[in-house]
């Protein structure tokens, strides 16, 4: 309770303080969307060469990418960790995070939360909107609720992964280039997962388990009944990920060693 | 109750060496060299609920490791460390909401928003009630004088604006402990003044433990009635400042002005046999020397017969001057 009442103490600070600089909400919003819909562009160009992918059409493609976006999203607003080693490590900021009273992973992503990513899941539902138009598929009124739970799902098997990579600050403060890297391959969830050699496609489902951000849950609304065990399995990815990167993160936060002053 | 209680407590840290050249660099990917250094050397001390201790040494002392550990930040190496009761980074959420800390050179409020939200975001995460705020923040607020800069943005104070508005957020909760790192560094000297003067009323009215850090030795006068010394992660001195002032500070500093150039050698000829130290001053041809307040006018005397003498000044010996005498000369016996 208290930790929900704190999450929207922040957020209210957190609007204010973009509301302080209008201009920059703007343009931030502009290009936002320009990004996404440079993604698309490409997408229906590839698809407009290919009409079949392994059996995926195009609109199932779509579909997947769409759904994608949105716990893409939801991560992107509230774990921004990829200059977690520079901001926090070096230079010494999480000595102040750690004289709060409140875990330091989430006021870390308190402070962090950067709510237009949120954008990109109003994309995301548009295209899975269109896309599901044009397949015409049917919803019942539990699919909300799948859709919540494989949202958070795959936003927190994210969140799991590059929390994971985080952790690393605590036990070597040298740079690493495996955000990036991590970056380019979280990607790969947002194809149809039987385009991949088997080695890759068991590393997406076990190891780095972008697929259940995209594909999986996905076929779920597609009626894609094969896949189905996956997609249940989503949620359930994502409290393995998630708790498995608070372990990593508390035992990291006791190697602590604080930035010279 | 002792509000601190630490008892050999140390704190290694790992320090990795590169080799030379590129060889060096190859090898260095397999086996990387290193060795430990001992930031915090089995210290022990206690400070009791209500005193103000001034916690000072050199940078790289260990000054900020020890005050690192003793929040709950660090986890010691080795040793015992109870604060306020509590095992600082083992109950690091409950035990932090009996402690205010403030880091001179890193600012706990948020550099965008008004200085009263920042506040009032604190208020929240301390869990502290509205009655409780009210009465307590409007007394403090107005001891330091910060009314008019609570609608300012952070980044918009000055410095010692941004340092008033520092300590009342320290304090919001009104924590019995209060650790201080560099309070006052950078700040001009009425606003030093007014902090000092804070410090000591709230440590009057609340009974608030202070520890503070500082390379300021007037701060140390002006707040501490003991001070812990430390040199190389070890103790060097705990006691009060005033017999750390007699035992080190009796006798005399003569500062001499010379009409030509003159060596160190030549002066160290003069009076030798006698317990002088002489340092060369800032200005040309100005020398003082220290001097046990019986051999003044021998040394005096001596000095004035063979040099000509252009200015002579006769002070007492400042506390920094004590403290820089103890470096050099190493640990304090007493």
């Amino acid at each position: 309770m208290f930790y929900v009442s704190i999450f929207f103490q922040y957020m209210a600070q957190y609007m204010k303080t973009k509301l302080q600089y209008r201009a920059d909400l703007l343009v931030e919003f502009i290009s936002d969307l320009m990004s996404q819909a440079v993604n698309l562009v490409f997408l229906l160009v590839v698809f407009g060469h290919t009409s079949l992918l392994h059996g995926w059409t195009r609109d199932e493609i779509l579909f997947i990418y769409g759904f994608f976006l949105v716990p893409y999203a939801v991560f992107g607003a509230f774990f921004n960790l990829w200059d977690f080693n520079e901001r926090y490590i070096v230079r010494g900021e999480m000595d102040r995070v750690l004289t709060r009273p409140v875990h330091s992973l989430f006021q870390i992503i308190l402070e962090r939360m950067e709510l237009e990513s949120l954008l990109g899941g109003v994309t995301g539902i548009i295209i899975m909107a269109y896309a599901s138009a044009r397949l015409s598929l049917s919803f019942h009124w539990y699919d909300i609720l799948m859709f919540i739970l494989f949202v958070l799902g795959g936003a927190f098997i994210y969140a799991g992964v590059f929390v994971s990579l985080a952790t690393i600050s605590f036990w070597s403060d040298a740079r690493t280039s495996i955000m990036p890297m991590m970056y380019n391959i979280s990607n790969y969830g947002r194809y149809p997962i039987d385009i991949y050699h088997r080695v890759i496609r068991y590393i997406l489902t076990w190891i780095l388990p972008f697929a259940f951000v995209g594909v999986y849950p996905a076929s779920y609304f597609l009626g894609k009944k094969e896949w189905y065990g996956y997609a249940f399995f989503t949620p359930i990815m994502g409290v393995i990920f998630f708790g498995i990167a608070v372990v990593l993160w508390n035992a990291g936060v006791k190697r602590y060693r604080g930035a010279g002053n | 109750m002792n509000a601190i209680e630490v008892e050999n407590l140390r704190k290694e840290f790992k320090s990795y060496s590169s080799r030379s050249g590129l060889i060096g660099a190859f090898r260095d990917l397999f086996t990387r060299n290193y060795k430990i250094i001992r930031a915090v050397n089995d210290i022990s001390f206690t400070v009791k609920q209500g005193e103000i201790v001034g916690y000072i040494g050199e940078n790289g002392a260990g000054k900020s490791t020890t005050i690192k550990m003793l929040t709950g930040i660090l986890t010691p190496t080795a040793g015992k460390v109870i604060v306020n009761g509590m095992n600082p980074h083992k109950e690091r959420e409950k035990f932090v909401r009996t402690i205010g800390v403030v880091f001179g050179q890193r600012s706990q409020l948020w550099w965008d928003i008004a200085v009263q939200e920042s506040f009032r975001l604190l208020k929240k995460v301390y869990r502290v009630s509205d009655e409780d705020y009210r009465q307590h923040m409007e007394h403090i607020i107005e001891a330091l004088d910060i009314g008019p800069l609570l609608d300012k943005p952070v980044r918009k104070l000055s410095l010692g604006q941004r340092m008033r508005c520092e300590l009342a957020a320290a304090l919001i909760h009104n924590p019995p402990l209060l650790f201080l790192d560099e309070p006052t560094i950078g700040l001009d000297v009425l606003v030093k003044l007014k902090i000092r003067q804070f410090l000591k009323e709230i440590n009057e009215k609340y009974n608030t433990t202070i520890l503070l850090t500082t390379h300021d030795i007037s701060d140390i006068e002006a707040l501490c009635e003991r001070v812990i010394m430390l040199d190389e992660g070890k103790i060097i001195y705990d006691g009060s400042l005033k017999r750390l002032k007699e035992k080190w500070g009796e006798g005399k500093q003569i500062q001499f002005t010379f009409a030509g150039e003159i060596t160190f050698h030549a002066l160290r000829e003069l009076t030798n046999g006698l317990q002088v130290i002489w340092k060369k001053g800032e200005q040309d041809n100005v020398w003082t020397a220290q001097v046990p307040s019986a051999l003044l006018p021998e040394v005096i005397g001596r000095v004035v017969a063979r040099y000509s003498i252009q200015d002579m000044n006769i002070n007492e010996i400042s506390t920094e001057e004590i403290i820089r005498n103890i470096y050099e000369e190493g640990v304090v016996h007493g």
